[in-house]
């Protein structure tokens, strides 16, 4: 065949590389100038981190009406983790694939981290939800951001939390014993524990540790050690089911401490415990992040909470489903402020958050050098009238805490 | 190892050569998407490999292998960890370590009778007190984990640490040896022994062969090569929790893809890990993509397709597929 190299010129193949050039990196054109967000939000929805994960869960689907009404443009694709790092990795890859600007995610440390060098590799932010382990943002990774306080902050933020409830009852315990399940949440609060008490300074003894095993049967043996014991205060790390197992061996023993209260862990807040116990959930406490009832973030997305999911109650789930929420919003603020879904540009915007209003307790949202939000108080959390209430810090409380706890015989 | 593949007929060895063409090409055409589900293929096919030697060759259940995985990605990644020992030297003392955690259990369980059900009580048993045991093993991290740093940007083949296409060539690498191994362990005087005690050990010591010693060789084999591929599990995720890695749920999952694909063949592992990874990321997309995105879900699909295969191929899909394609007539 033969070339007319009158048509075939230097400047016509300049020309076709050119326009070349640009069909072929149209994509990411478009990618960087999309209008709106795409976020894929995973979460272990099944296996057995699921609890948590669905309730994660119910909180970015609450979470898309609330954006929007806030003018925020994103879109949401929700996919499951299973609570396995393989699937958390290769999902992730899949999200990205799929034209995924950012993720949100991922409940817990495993699954983050496997996300996370994914992430790290295709340059797409990260933005982590709920996961403690400190390492997340101590290994340098550069497109992550964490809106979570790490196991540490926990521990100290709860047990300074407690501090000052004990202060503001005006109580005065002498005692005090650590009661913790023995699987990994719990051993890991207790190597917190055994590091940060003795510089805590906290006006009680710690006289002694108590492992268990959360899938006994009952804890009466644990119960009556404690009751030989006799503290004045009874310091728990449980989970849901062995929260309730807890305080029936508790009440079963005339075992009545001045209060029951918990440096950060789930279980004494937890549907299954209200149902269980009834009035005997009540006067529990417990330090956390928790939703700040005051803010107008938080009363929208329990607005949108209540009306979408009617069979859930937002103060039992605004633990997962206010972080959830918060990682979104600072995702869509990002976007709002970058103008831009490109990986670098969005980053750069992450790290320069600082986000007022937001769902939980705390100072606006911001982060450091290595991503971490490092301003994520606890506030004091107390059950009444089966309902976890916010009691502490004062200028977010609904409410002043009761301690010492009334006694359980002629609860109602 | 050249007589194995004489044996193999003319297309059985065009299919072969097509298989490896297929993997070694992979990264050039496919997504790293897909190329991540074919690292866990090919990781699962490494796996499964390592437990047939154990089952299907020397027929003892083992329903604790996550304790050699667990224990060789614990100790090369604290050996690299804390002394700067490279994951190419360290697995050589993982394998040492699983080796010796496999030789405990198989003595005690051997020498003292425990066999069938009891013995893969007793392999559960190790593996669970195992992870208690690295739960409160400060050294690692106990249960808070233990973590690699990570360097996105690097290739460095040597401290394996990259991107996804530096471990799939691994996982390939490691795939394809542990199937040459078997292969070669299947047709050598050891494994007619381990066929032998497999299917009558009374038989078998009347005849001479010394039932306890071929079983702690399989053990021994199968727990050094499981500690491998715990070693590129630990490399690849760079970070473990006792939680997941001595789960007895990473038992059940490298011990499906031998079972579907056809125990005590050489290709079941690799048969099974292409069928069921696969399957796993097409439910997930499928289940999305449908609308159906319902928690759990994907599980019982997931669990009815087992069933389904298991129910119609009850020997394996590889056994099937071979008769299917002649490839289980050797060359006359």
């Amino acid at each position: 065949m033969l070339i007319d190299r009158s048509k075939f010129s230097r400047r016509t193949v300049l020309a076709g590389t050119a326009a070349g050039t640009a069909v072929l990196a149209t994509p990411s054109i478009l990618r960087a100038q999309a209008q709106t967000l795409k976020i894929a939000v995973l979460l272990p929805r099944s296996g057995y981190l699921a609890q948590a994960g669905q309730s994660c869960h119910r909180g970015a689907l609450v979470s898309a009406p609330v954006l929007a009404d806030l003018g925020y443009k994103v879109e949401m694709v929700h996919i499951d983790i299973e609570s396995n790092p393989d699937v958390a990795r290769t999902q992730a890859e899949r999200a990205i694939n799929e034209g995924a600007h950012c993720i949100v995610g991922a409940f817990d440390s495993a699954g983050t981290l496997a996300i996370a060098q994914v992430c790290e590799q295709r340059q797409v932010p990260l933005i982590v939800n709920i996961a403690a382990a400190p390492q997340l943002t101590e290994q340098g990774y550069k497109f992550l951001v964490r809106n979570f306080p790490t196991g540490q902050m926990l521990v100290s933020g709860g047990l300074q939390q407690l501090k000052t409830l004990i202060s503001a009852t005006k109580v005065e315990p002498k005692t005090a014993v650590f009661l913790h399940a023995n699987d990994t949440f719990g051993m890991a609060q207790r190597q917190g524990m055994d590091k940060l008490f003795p510089a805590a300074n906290m006006p009680f003894k710690l006289v002694e540790s108590i492992a268990y095993d959360p899938k006994a049967q009952d804890l009466s043996v644990e119960v009556t050690k404690m009751r030989s014991l006799n503290p004045d205060v009874l310091l728990v790390v449980t989970r849901a089911a062995d929260a309730i197992k807890l305080i029936r061996d508790v009440v079963r023993q005339k075992f009545q401490p001045m209060a029951i209260l918990s440096p950060g862990s789930p279980g004494l807040y937890d549907e299954e415990f209200f149902k269980a116990l009834g009035p005997l959930a009540d006067f529990c406490a417990y330090a956390l992040p928790w939703a700040n009832p005051k803010s107008k973030s938080s009363q929208a997305l329990e607005a949108a909470f209540k009306k979408m999911q009617p069979d859930f109650r937002f103060p039992i789930e605004c633990f997962n489903v206010g972080f959830t929420f918060d990682a979104l919003l600072t995702a869509a603020d990002a976007f709002k402020r970058a103008g831009s879904t490109n990986g670098v540009e969005l980053m750069k915007a992450l790290k320069s958050t600082n986000l007022v209003d937001h769902a939980m307790i705390g100072p606006p949202i911001t982060f450091d050098e290595k991503g971490q939000n490092n301003n994520i108080p606890a506030a004091v959390v107390q059950n009444r009238g089966r309902v976890p209430t916010v009691v502490l810090p004062a200028d977010v409380a609904t409410m002043t805490p009761v301690l010492p706890a009334p006694p359980w015989q002629g609860r109602t | 190892m050249t007589a194995l593949w004489n044996e193999i007929p003319r297309h059985g060895k065009w299919l072969t050569a097509l298989l490896l063409l297929v993997f070694i090409a992979a990264p050039l055409v496919v997504d790293r998407y897909l190329l991540s589900v074919l690292v866990l293929v090919l990781y699962f096919a490494y796996l499964g490999q390592a437990w047939n030697l154990l089952m299907g060759f020397a027929g003892q259940l083992s329903l604790g292998h996550a304790l050699y995985l667990g224990l060789g990605a614990y100790t090369a990644t604290t050996l690299w960890l804390l002394f700067g020992i490279g994951p190419w030297i360290g697995v050589f003392v993982a394998i040492a370590v699983a080796a010796a955690a496999g030789l405990i259990v198989g003595w005690l369980g051997w020498r003292f009778g425990v066999e069938g059900v009891y013995f893969a009580l007793l392999t559960i048993a190790f593996a669970e007190f195992t992870r208690i045991g690295f739960d409160h093993l400060g050294l690692t991290g106990a249960s808070g984990g233990l973590f690699l740093p990570v360097s996105p940007t690097a290739h460095d083949w040597w401290n394996l640490n990259g991107g996804v296409h530096l471990f799939y060539y691994v996982a390939l690498i490691l795939a394809i040896a542990a199937t040459l191994l078997a292969a070669w362990l299947r047709q050598s005087p050891l494994g007619y022994r381990w066929l032998a005690v497999r299917e009558d050990p009374e038989a078998a010591q009347a005849v001479g062969i010394n039932v306890f010693r071929v079983r702690m060789i399989a053990m021994l084999i199968s727990a050094g090569m499981t500690a491998v591929g715990g070693v590129f599990y630990g490399f690849y995720y760079r970070n473990l929790f006792p939680s997941q890695i001595f789960d007895i749920s990473r038992s059940i999952e490298l011990i499906l893809g031998p079972i579907i694909g056809g125990l005590g063949t050489i290709f079941g592992p690799i048969v099974g890990a292409i069928i069921l990874t696969p399957v796993g990321e097409s439910l997930t997309t499928f289940m999305q993509s449908s609308g159906l995105n319902v928690p759990g879900a994907k599980s019982i699909f997931y669990g009815i397709i087992l069933m389904i295969i298991i129910s119609l191929r009850p020997s394996g899909v590889w056994p099937w597929l071979a008769k299917h394609l002649r490839l289980d007539r050797p060359k006359s």
